[in-house]
């Protein structure tokens, strides 16, 4: 059982978790930080530079930090929105509206804080596969690394040039087209179809990846790869009549089963 | 040979001396990059061949940089009993009459610069004494350049020679080890560096002795040295001077480091720019490996630590203490942020402590002199000695070592002798694209840590670039922004989208296109980057636009509002004008004019098309009877068409 500290935000005491993020408390808490490199699921990262906060008080460092990598700790005290941090803080929506001008996200999130236009050129790139929606968060990378183990795709170059891709822009085997990188973007920049016995990862350079068939319908529903994933992962293992159904047909089989079993024409363990 | 007791260390280090004082001259050429490409390897073979040519009986070998670039190539000599003589600008034709007059006994003393009697290696039990002579020659400390300096860290710089473990112990080096290991607790070795009042040369000035304290206090089976060998600021090359001229003072320094904080390995992080320095830092572990002061029980005590290389794939971030680490790890260098600082979890998460090159440099004389005798160089609070790279529009470049605490002024007009051609010296830019710009009514500002930060610049590694009347601020500033730009990582939104911001406005401020406006956005930019960003090149890439806007603001309404560029360096706000007076009709610069703007021909007056010209300055370069003048905002009157000359002029 980990302590519980007390922590004082905007000159509220709040319970949390001893080492827990700031960041979380304040989602959980409903004290409103922006934020978007911030996954609970990954470990922080401190990039987007959004959740910044003032600390007023507290063993560490005072001044402004990122709330996602400060950790509570007994007395700790902190405030949300200085003038100055809002003053920063609008700046760095400029940014991101300029970085990423097809963003409906960025352009939501910066309205919410009064933000509507910018005065910097926006950066559109043509032919842009993140459809030049991409903030560079890196979610969709330390996703793919962190939690899924592939670590397909990376950041290519760096500074102003950055982005994100698989190697050398090519088709990556590696990908087990899971699609994890598309759900955590903030910005719904990453784009993936699924095409009779494919999945293309469209943003990543048109990665392919083959589709398992259901062995009763026959039709194409999860990603080769991430099937033999998660059956290698099952304990026990996964019983050789479920495999390589689709869930529709697996759900279909085992109601069956049980409709046989109440009827008494099957006993429960005839398998 | 292993080098177990005190003895043994005593038996090589008589080896050592004569090695340094034969009984027959001793001629060493300074080979550091510095000087090999001032054409050092060249004299060095000439003076190989006609040594053996004219069988001459002399001891030829290879030294350091004595840290006067100017003067390069560098050869010293010794003749037994007489003092160490450094010759200047030596090449290769002047190698026979050398070997002629070593023969005789003799020196070339027209190509003497100066001459050393006694030397102090600090780490030596007493100065070395080469003898007394050559009166018409000037001691080494007389002289401008080297007068206000004190060599600690370059002690051996241009003395011994890099390559030979037994030099660098006859001159005392690894008896500090020696004293750390076999005299002194863990405990004792820290104090000592507390004492001395040491700051991280690398820039930030943390104290040495408290980060060691930290990493010493953390409970882990595995802990690791580094030293950040990553120097990478523009006009900085104090670092690989460093190493290259004295690699085993870095070694020696992080056996002690690591002795002190419980560390079992070490790494070198350089950058892939610096092979000799790589080359040098290789060969001197070997060798340290060999006489068993890296290894298995050093000394013969429980205490083994080896040390490795990992070489740097050229970017600038990964100086950045967490970014490196990243980089040995064989992940992309890009910061993360602190706490936890490295000292908790560094390298593979093990607690690790990291240290700057010339910070690793002063621990053998700390600890063989005691932290007292380091904590009198220098001023309260900034102890020591800094080396800086004194380079940029000055008469006098190269290596500098002074105490803390030493002023602008001293350095750039004393040692530097002022502006080159008598031209008005404007600024110092210190600590690189991080630091801010210095004007000269501020050149009183003493030189440390403290005192930079006051007047908005940082110490940095030691970068010193001067700028005199002919440097645009403006430019100056879009010049290190552009480097910053190239080289931030890309990891933080401030620094990767904002720096690039600034660095158009720059643009558009130097090409004549920048308003009032643009200045307050520059402005809230640069404070919005700085105080926003996640490591240190972030915080810290806004500096020189801050400190020229601060310090040099005329220059910028100068470029805004009237589109003049008072220094005349801003290509889009410039004017090329050939003076009829003057114009000979020669041709020279209409024939180079890479555009075809010059009209004219033989014994006409050439006019410049000013719609064509591209203000490249090649007809101003070539012209022999300097006809050609650069205006920024003004005119003169020229004919319009070629008319011939007058003659008679």
């Amino acid at each position: 059982m980990k302590k519980t500290v007390r922590i004082k935000i905007n000159g509220k005491t709040y319970e949390a978790e001893e080492g827990e993020s700031i960041l979380s408390v304040c989602n959980r808490e409903n004290i409103d930080i922006p934020n978007l490199c911030f996954n609970e699921a990954l470990a922080p990262y401190g990039a987007c530079r959004l959740c910044m906060v003032e600390v007023v008080n507290g063993p560490g460092k005072k001044g402004m930090t990122t709330s996602c990598t400060l950790k509570a700790v007994e007395g700790l005290e902190i405030v949300t929105d200085t003038e100055q941090i809002v003053k920063y803080r609008n700046i760095l929506f400029e940014l991101y509206l300029a970085q990423a001008p097809n963003s409906e996200e960025i352009k939501e999130m910066a309205a919410k804080y009064g933000v509507t236009k910018t005065r910097f050129a926006k950066k559109a790139k043509p032919l842009d596969p993140l459809g030049n929606k991409c903030v560079l968060c890196g979610q969709c990378v330390r996703v793919c690394d962190e939690i899924m183990g592939t670590a397909a795709i990376n950041y290519i170059g760096r500074g102003f040039y950055t982005k994100i891709n698989t190697p050398y822009l090519e088709k990556n085997d590696a990908c087990m087209g899971c699609g994890a990188c598309a759900e955590v973007c903030p910005t719904g920049a990453i784009q993936m179809e699924d095409i009779y016995d494919k999945r293309i990862m469209k943003s990543w350079s048109g990665t392919e990846v083959k589709l398992k068939k259901c062995k009763s319908c026959g039709r194409y529903f999860a990603p080769e790869p991430i099937a033999e994933f998660a059956y290698a992962k099952l304990d026990p293992e996964i019983k050789e009549e479920l495999k390589d159904l689709c869930p529709d047909c697996r759900r279909k089989l085992l109601s069956r089963k049980e409709i046989l079993i109440s009827q008494g024409e099957v006993s429960k363990n005839e398998d | 040979m292993k080098i177990k007791t005190l003895q043994d260390l005593e038996n090589v280090r008589k080896a050592g001396i004569k090695k340094l004082f034969p009984d027959k001259p001793r001629i060493a050429v300074g080979l550091a990059t510095c000087g090999i490409a001032a054409g050092g390897q060249d004299v060095y073979e000439a003076l190989e061949t006609a040594l053996k040519k004219k069988g001459v009986n002399a001891f030829l070998t290879k030294t350091g940089c004595f840290g006067i670039c100017n003067e390069e190539p560098l050869v010293n000599i010794a003749m037994p009993g007489k003092p160490l003589v450094i010759l200047h600008k030596v090449q290769k034709e002047d190698a026979e009459s050398i070997a002629e007059r070593v023969a005789k006994g003799k020196l070339p003393e027209e190509k003497a610069l100066c001459k050393i009697e006694e030397w102090d290696h600090i780490t030596s039990e007493k100065p070395f004494f080469y003898g007394k002579g050559y009166e018409n020659i000037p001691l080494w400390n007389e002289i401008p350049y080297f007068k206000p300096q004190k060599k600690v860290v370059l002690r051996d710089a241009g003395i011994i020679n890099p390559e030979d473990i037994e030099e660098y112990i006859a001159v005392g080096g690894y008896s500090a080890v020696y004293k750390a290991l076999t005299k002194m607790t863990p405990d004792e070795v820290v104090e000592e560096v507390k004492k001395s009042g040491l700051r991280g040369r690398g820039g930030a000035g943390f104290p040495t002795g408290l980060k060691w304290e930290f990493t010493k206090k953390e409970k882990s089976d595995v802990k690791y040295v580094i030293c950040n060998a990553d120097e990478g600021d523009p006009g900085a090359y104090m670092n690989r001077n460093e190493m290259e001229s004295d690699p085993h003072m870095v070694i020696e320094g992080m056996i002690i480091g690591a002795y002190a904080i419980g560390a079992s390995e070490g790494f070198i992080y350089v950058r892939a720019e610096y092979p000799l320095a790589i080359e040098r830092l290789k060969l001197a572990i070997k060798q340290a490996k060999e006489y068993g002061l890296l290894g298995e029980h050093i000394f013969g005590t429980e205490f083994s630590f080896d040390i490795r290389i990992a070489t740097g794939a050229g970017a600038f971030v990964c100086g950045e203490e967490t970014a490196l680490i990243a980089s040995i790890e064989g992940k992309p260098g890009r910061p993360r942020p602190r706490p936890p600082f490295p000292a908790q979890k560094g390298l593979w998460e093990k607690p690790t402590n990291i240290n700057n090159v010339e910070t690793w440099c002063n621990i053998a004389p700390i600890i063989k002199k005691g932290g007292e005798w380091f904590s009198r160089i220098g001023i309260e609070r900034n102890t020591g000695t800094k080396v800086f790279s004194l380079v940029g529009k000055v008469n006098k470049v190269g290596l500098v070592e002074v105490p803390l605490g030493t002023t602008i002024n001293e350095i750039v007009c004393h040692i530097g002798g002022c502006g080159i051609k008598s031209k008005e010296i404007k600024a110092v830019q210190t600590g690189g694209p991080s630091g801010g710009c210095i004007p000269r009514n501020l050149f009183d500002t003493p030189i440390d840590y403290d005192h930079l930060k006051e007047v908005g610049s940082i110490m940095g590694s030691g970068g010193l670039v001067v700028m005199d009347e002919d440097t645009c601020m403006v430019d100056t500033a879009k010049y290190f922004l552009s480097f910053t730009v190239d080289e931030s990582c890309g990891k933080c939104v401030p620094c990767r989208e904002g720096l690039k911001r600034m660095y158009d406005i720059l643009e558009k401020i130097t090409d004549g296109r920048g308003t009032e406006e643009d200045l307050g956005i520059l402005d809230e930019l640069a404070h919005t980057i700085k105080a926003t960003s996640l490591c240190g090149l972030g915080q810290t890439a806004p500096n020189p636009v801050i400190t020229t806007i601060k310090y040099f603001k005329d220059e910028y309404m100068e470029h805004i509002k009237n589109k003049v560029c008072p220094a005349r360096v801003c290509r889009a706000l410039i004017d090329y004008f050939i003076v009829p007076d003057k114009c000979k009709g020669c041709t020279i610069c209409a024939k180079n004019c890479p555009v075809g703007a010059i009209d004219g021909g033989p014994g006409l007056i050439h006019i410049i098309d000013q719609s064509k010209c591209i203000a490249c300055g090649t007809c101003m370069d070539v012209c022999p009877f300097d006809a050609v003048v650069k205006l920024s905002g003004e005119k003169i009157d020229t004919p319009d068409k070629p008319i011939p000359v007058k003659k008679g002029r």
